[in-house]
């Protein structure tokens, strides 16, 4: 379990929960892929989490930037609630194990996302509601090995490969996954559909310590077929291991609009 | 001139073996009913097919942007982010000789949900007057009325009705995307329930007043994406099609006026296949018919080979046999397509106005987006059948070829002397 996850494809999960990372990187002498990722892994994301992110989500159509208050707990549990703008607050997704639900402030419902729709847009960003799902199943998902280890752009870093394993039900047919040797941190992941082409890039950057933590405060999310388009998610605060339970992470809370946890 | 007695002799022939005669007559017979009969079926579930493409709820021309098809995108409404002025392009193509009706659409994409059901939908926006005159899908409804615009009223299929366990008067929540990006939701009642036999179709499109979806959606109301137009027949549709082309004029983008032969043109390749099997038909049921008939007039004709070497000794010459022969077949030829032809036709109209259900057959069939219903409806197909009549006396020569040929080259002295 853990891994990429949480931190790319559930970035606000992800990197909410992040761990310490400023623990000093003990030389993995044999370069084992898994033992990486997972280290990486449990240093981005933490037991728990709860912070606050702005989404900026640009298209050939429009722009917008919403605010959003996140909670995390483990790989299973998330709560993410839209604070700003004004006219969509409240809006709220609910992610407890392999479901996803909507909570619409405007109709006063909450809506369950069918399976059929997980390939769907999250909130109208880049990312889909499968993104928040599959996160946490990445390693068991994919086969991982190291693709090159060495310098580059002069930094010492680590590429892995991930590719399916058999009778996998994942969406890529590959994912390259850049991560930076001296102190972990991930640089970029991109996603190849199952011809090979380049499906989308997420970049991470503005490498900052939150909460006793070194994080990357930025991930851009960038789909190869519509140039000129993003999705920015930037962290403005977090703490990790929280005092949360599971039962948190419930309808009634998703609807509650206080957000509080304890 | 003198008449050829050939003919009379070859129908006198007849008569005298009449059970072998009436056998091979109804083999004839059988196979030109076969004939008629199939390819007035296919041509039944072609003309339904086209009708059903064309008017259950497509019409038989769609005025789209050009970057519209085949993404779909909300954003490629017709004059682009400007709009265009509808009611005046409605009122060219209403011009139009060809034309008995049009109707604005816009469409967009979500999610349907009631309670704890939630499924994916399409969302298509309508201009409720217009579009009972359009397409029959609306009219009449399974249940329930049209929805009233501005009073969040909206008419979904039936199978999306037993999937979200919602009637009318029910409400339903609709999730999309605004053309700004902001989360499109709201609350609408069920005003009714449509059917059109189309199992997807009637599970995801959800149908509301075009201003309603307008406004969720977050598009201006001079932003359509598409046009219907629907035309007198199928067939006029094309002609129609590039002459709408040449008037409907739209400065900001350029348009896309498509018949059905070019939105769906697997269908329309699926109807002219249709019609090119039709003589593989014919062919395939008669060359089996024929070895049928050359079988039985080889017996005939052996039976009788005295006869012939009689014929033959008294100076009726190889040609004349041939001909007695040939002329024997054709009459058996025109019995059965006569016989055939008092049961067949009959048959055929009724069949063409009282189609029998076939529903303990199969159920309804979606064919490249055409809805099928199970029906023995026949077209008529009056070329076909034709050349079916042809096929029947051909076949009926042609297989007595080989045993008039044998009978011309009966020696008439070893037959005679019993050798």
């Amino acid at each position: 379990m853990s891994g990429l996850r949480a931190r790319f494809l559930l970035p606000f999960v992800a990197v909410v929960a992040a761990v310490a990372a400023q623990a000093p990187a003990p030389a993995f002498a044999q370069s084992d892929p898994i033992a990486i990722i997972d280290r990486v892994d449990r240093m981005l994301r933490g037991d728990s989490s709860h912070g606050t992110m702005t989404m900026e989500v640009v298209t050939e159509n429009w722009d917008r930037s919403m605010t959003m208050e996140v909670w995390s707990l483990g790989t299973d549990y998330s709560l993410v609630r839209v604070q700003a703008p004004r006219r969509e607050a409240g809006t709220a997704t609910l992610k407890a194990e392999d479901d996803i639900w909507n909570y619409l402030p405007k109709v006063d419902r909450s809506i369950k996302i069918p399976a059929s729709m997980m390939g769907g847009s999250w909130m109208g960003s880049h990312f889909t509601n499968d993104d928040l799902v599959k996160e946490s199943r990445l390693i068991d998902d994919y086969d991982i090995e190291i693709a090159f280890e060495g310098e580059a752009d002069g930094v010492a870093v680590w590429d892995f490969l991930l590719t399916p394993k058999p009778e996998a039900p994942v969406v890529w047919g590959s994912i390259e996954y850049r991560i930076r040797q001296g102190d972990y941190m991930p640089l970029w992941t991109r996603f190849y559909d199952e011809d090979g082409e380049l499906a989308r890039t997420m970049e991470h950057s503005a490498f900052t310590e939150m909460d006793g933590r070194l994080l990357p405060a930025v991930m851009n999310m960038y789909p190869a077929d519509k140039p000129g388009e993003r999705t920015t998610m930037r962290y403005e605060d977090i703490e990790f291991d929280i005092d949360v339970e599971p039962s948190f992470f419930s309808l009634r809370n998703l609807q509650g609009g206080r957000g509080r946890r304890r | 001139m003198k008449e050829s007695p050939w003919p009379r002799i070859g129908w006198r022939n007849l008569g005298r073996n009449r059970k072998r005669t009436a056998l091979t007559a109804i083999g004839l017979g059988v196979g030109y009913f076969a004939c008629v009969f199939v390819v007035g079926w296919s041509e039944g579930i072609m003309s339904e097919l086209v009708e059903n493409a064309t008017s259950l709820v497509s019409g038989q021309i769609e005025i789209h942007d050009a970057e519209y098809r085949p993404d779909r995108s909300l954003y490629d409404t017709i004059g682009g982010r400007e709009g265009a002025d509808v009611e005046g392009l409605l009122r060219a193509i209403d011009a139009d000789e060809a034309v008995v009706a049009a109707a604005p659409r816009v469409y967009a994409g979500g999610l349907v949900s009631s309670g704890e059901a939630t499924s994916a939908g399409m969302f298509l926006g309508i201009d409720p007057a217009r579009e009972v005159a359009l397409t029959r899908f609306l009219d009449p409804l399974a249940a329930g009325a049209l929805p009233v615009a501005g009073r969040y009223e909206l008419v979904i299929g039936e199978e999306m009705g037993r999937q979200l366990s919602v009637g009318v008067g029910d409400e339903l929540i609709l999730v999309g995307s605004g053309a700004d990006g902001s989360m499109a939701n709201d609350l609408y009642t069920v005003a009714g329930i449509y059917r059109t036999g189309m199992v997807e179709f009637d599970a995801s499109t959800v149908v509301m007043p075009i201003g309603d979806l307008q406004e969720l959606v977050v598009l201006d109301a001079d932003r359509i994406h598409e046009i219907a137009v629907a035309t007198a027949e199928p067939d006029l549709a094309r002609d129609a099609a590039q002459r709408l082309s040449g008037v409907l004029d739209v400065p900001a983008r350029p348009i896309v006026v498509a018949s059905w032969g070019e939105l769906n043109p697997v269908l329309a390749e699926y109807v002219a296949l249709a019609e090119s099997f039709y003589w593989l038909i014919i062919v395939i049921v008669f060359a089996v018919a024929a070895f049928g008939i050359a079988n039985t007039m080889l017996m005939a004709t052996f039976e009788r080979r005295r006869e012939f070497a009689v014929m033959l000794a008294l100076g009726s010459t190889p040609r004349a046999v041939v001909g007695i022969v040939l002329s024997e077949a054709l009459a058996i030829g025109a019995v059965s397509l006569a016989g055939s032809a008092v049961f067949t036709f009959p048959l055929m109209v009724w069949l063409y106005n009282a189609p029998p259900s076939l529903e303990w057959l199969y159920g309804n069939v979606t064919l490249q987006g055409a809805l099928l219903t199970p029906s023995l409806r026949v077209g008529y197909n009056v070329p076909a059948w034709t050349w079916a009549s042809v096929g029947l006396l051909l076949t009926a020569l042609l297989s007595a070829l080989y045993p008039a040929a044998r009978a011309a080259r009966i020696p008439p002295a070893d037959t005679l002397s019993g050798l």
